[in-house]
């Protein structure tokens, strides 16, 4: 408990450092408005990316750029049913990013989630609040990875009782 | 930060070389900070030669191993380090070691709320002095 207390802590710190965004539009593109972060066309505009692990499973990649913030969240998974678990219920979260904003449709490559802040979310949302978000949805979805693992054995034990009650 | 290919491989090595036994002799006299001290002195390398970026990292992250009382560390370790500190910690946390990011989530608690986010963006916004 300790440790993911300290991950979480690194995380908000580095997130709070990170998320200096400001506007800034195309250098190639007139008219046009794009997140740095995710074309990587001018090195001037990136930041050193920072990889944040708390064990060999666990890690968080967190990319900056002048007006785009992209954080990357790999979940702790122990065996199959928590692998099948997660993806499923990620994948239900990404495919209603919309409604979440910040959240990246796709996770990036070797990643389970992805969100994406640009400088329009910090001018409409307050900074703080976006950290906070990201920080409890990653506590949140282990608590709800764990419940759905339980509520899975839970779930086949009973059919496994129900239906060998016809041989015994 | 100022950047010139000062001296070649050969000569950094042979610099780390030195800085390794220094620090395996103050470790074995308990001197833990003393040892992190003189590990961080002429970091990082003012190259751009990975292999001598990686032996100098295997010589910090020796000597930060070695730390044990946090918070003794930063009441004798000048600020002037925690720069330098900071870049070594987010390098021990990419590695994925479990010991390893412990110990470097730890310092960087503790050194966050010495240095401050100036501490942590310095060294993401540092790409000339990399680790």
């Amino acid at each position: 408990a300790n440790s993911l207390r300290l991950y979480l802590t690194c995380i908000r710190h580095t997130l709070e450092a990170a998320m200096c965004l400001q506007n800034f539009p195309c250098q190639e593109v007139e008219r046009h408005n794009k997140p740095e972060v995710e074309l990587k066309t001018s090195t001037e505009l990136l930041l050193n990316p920072v990889i944040i692990c708390r064990n060999e499973s666990e890690k968080c990649l967190i990319e900056t750029s002048i007006n785009s913030l992209r954080v990357s969240l790999k979940m702790k998974q122990s065996d199959e049913v928590e692998n099948i678990l997660t993806k499923k219920f990620l994948r239900f979260l990404c495919m209603r990013a919309e409604a979440f904003q910040v959240l990246r449709r796709k996770p990036v490559q070797g990643y389970d989630i992805s969100f994406l802040i640009t400088n329009f979310h910090c001018e409409e949302m307050q900074k703080h609040k976006l950290i906070d978000f990201i920080v409890e949805l990653m506590e949140d979805i282990d608590k709800e990875i764990n419940e759905l693992k339980v509520s899975v054995s839970t779930r086949g034990r009973l059919v496994a009782t129900e239906f060998l009650k016809q041989f015994v | 930060a100022e950047f010139e290919e000062a001296e070649n491989a050969e000569a950094i090595f042979s610099r780390i070389e030195n800085k390794s036994r220094k620090i395996e002799s103050l470790l074995k006299q308990y001197k833990p900070v003393e040892a992190l001290k003189t590990a961080l002195e002429g970091s990082p390398p003012q190259t751009k030669d990975e292999r001598c970026k990686s032996a100098n990292w295997i010589v910090v992250h020796r000597a930060i191993m070695a730390i044990k009382d946090v918070d003794s560390l930063f009441s004798s370790l000048d600020p002037e380090y925690y720069d330098v500190l900071m870049k070594y910690l987010y390098r021990g946390l990419s590695t994925g070691d479990r010991p390893t990011c412990d110990q470097c989530l730890r310092i960087h608690e503790k050194l966050t709320q010495r240095a401050g986010l100036g501490c942590i963006l310095r060294s993401l916004a540092d790409k000339v002095n990399t680790v």
